[in-house]
């Protein structure tokens, strides 16, 4: 079935796209579920299998705002983080990995997106600026100053790491 | 290059190297050094983002009626037979190339001369990522307006005859289907005029001394799209 093999070639995207966004891999799951039914009314639409990556996720992250839209979540505190979140970030044997992903969890979201697209989904940078709808030149800074403020942060740049602890929604 | 250049350069898309980058990092130590930090550290950038996921939990899909779906041509009438869908065109092609002389639509308003206008233009509605080159974006729409920034994935655009006047026919892909934007330049309206045809609903928006026309699927969010396009374009007339 062509639903079946689009979505089980894509639900791990999906998932870790979803579970980015919202921080939550608990959210995450009611993301991918809810934008697996939608996706799947909508499949009569797509008419090209190498655009599904693309139309997939940006499924998922309309899905993902929806989400925070209807539960108006407030703002994620790092020092309350529920049971799924917690295990998000502490599910390896590797202390460095949990800081890198505990630093990522940190970023403001419109630095951590980009650098999940880029790095995890494997976007140029054009396809980043369509998904997100910015400008090519505004993803390549975002992007720069991802880098820049988790490099500062494992220099120890007590700058950096202050920046990258600023508010979260 | 400068140093300040390569870094921003290389930090922004470690993936992408030019040869004037590649000459100056072959120089410069402290770069060099700025390069193997940044690609260590988006091994591990990569590596921290594989969270694990979880089994994959199909929803349950039920067989959609013909009122759930979302199809990629919602505006043609399926019944229709194929060869008066033809001469239909043929007579539209005909009716719109008098009108561009007359100016007279013999539509009853503007809204039903634009949901007939994309009835006849379902070429138009395919789902793709293909992006219309910048610069075909650029010609259409400097027929009669400039916009600032783009309204998301443009995947068409073309000049047609709205009204009698040459009207720039965007399509970008909204998340339940192609959504479709025609730029009015010279349809000045004083308050919305909502737009409702077979599977699709939509508005045209007074915007400065023209208006435009967002027209998607029943379900498809617009609200967001018709501000992005209202505040980016800026009439030339």
């Amino acid at each position: 079935m062509r639903f079946d093999r689009l979505v089980a070639g894509m639900h791990k995207d999906m998932y870790r796209y979803a579970a980015w966004l919202s921080r939550d891999p608990a959210i995450a799951e009611d993301v991918v579920q809810e934008a697996m039914l939608r996706a799947w009314k909508s499949l009569d639409a797509l008419r090209d299998d190498a655009a599904a990556k693309h139309w997939l996720l940006t499924i998922v992250r309309r899905e993902n705002a929806r989400h925070f839209e209807r539960r108006r979540l407030e703002t994620v505190d790092i020092d309350e983080l529920t049971a799924s979140q917690s295990a998000m970030l502490a599910a390896t044997d590797d202390s460095d990995l949990d800081e890198v992903r505990t630093a990522i969890f940190r970023l403001d979201d419109e630095y951590r997106e980009p650098l999940v697209l880029q790095v995890l989904l494997g976007h140029s940078t054009g396809e980043i600026a369509e998904l997100m709808n910015l400008r090519q030149g505004a993803v390549l800074t975002r992007l720069h100053r991802a880098r820049i403020r988790l490099k500062q942060i494992f220099d120890g740049d007590e700058k950096g790491s202050a920046q990258i602890h600023g508010s979260t929604t | 290059m400068n140093c300040e250049q390569y870094r921003e350069a290389f930090a922004s898309e470690p993936g992408k190297s030019s040869a004037e980058a590649a000459a100056h990092v072959a120089q410069c130590t402290e770069c060099a050094t700025f390069r193997s930090d940044i690609l260590a550290l988006d091994k591990l950038i990569g590596r921290a983002l594989e969270i694990e996921v979880p089994e994959l939990r199909m929803p349950e899909l039920a067989p959609l009626g013909e009122d759930d779906k979302v199809t990629t041509l919602p505006y043609r009438r399926i019944s229709t037979p194929v060869w008066l869908g033809l001469a239909a065109s043929v007579a539209i092609a005909a009716v719109l190339g008098i009108r561009l002389l007359t100016s007279d639509t013999g539509y009853p308003t503007l809204e039903a001369e634009i949901l007939a206008h994309l009835d006849h233009e379902p070429q138009a509605l395919l789902v793709t990522n293909t992006p219309v080159p910048a610069e075909r974006l650029q010609k259409v729409v400097s027929a009669n307006a400039d916009m600032d920034t783009s309204p998301g994935l443009v995947t068409y655009a073309t000049n047609c005859v709205i009204n009698g006047h040459l009207v720039p026919h965007l399509v970008i892909q909204g998340e339940r289907g192609p959504v479709t934007i025609l730029l009015l330049a010279e349809e000045m309206i004083e308050a919305p005029l909502p737009i409702e045809g077979e599977g699709v609903r939509g508005v045209i928006l007074p915007v400065g001394s023209g208006s435009i026309a967002v027209i998607g699927e029943r379900e498809e969010s617009l609200e967001k799209i018709e501000q992005q396009v209202a505040s980016a374009v800026h009439w030339k007339t």
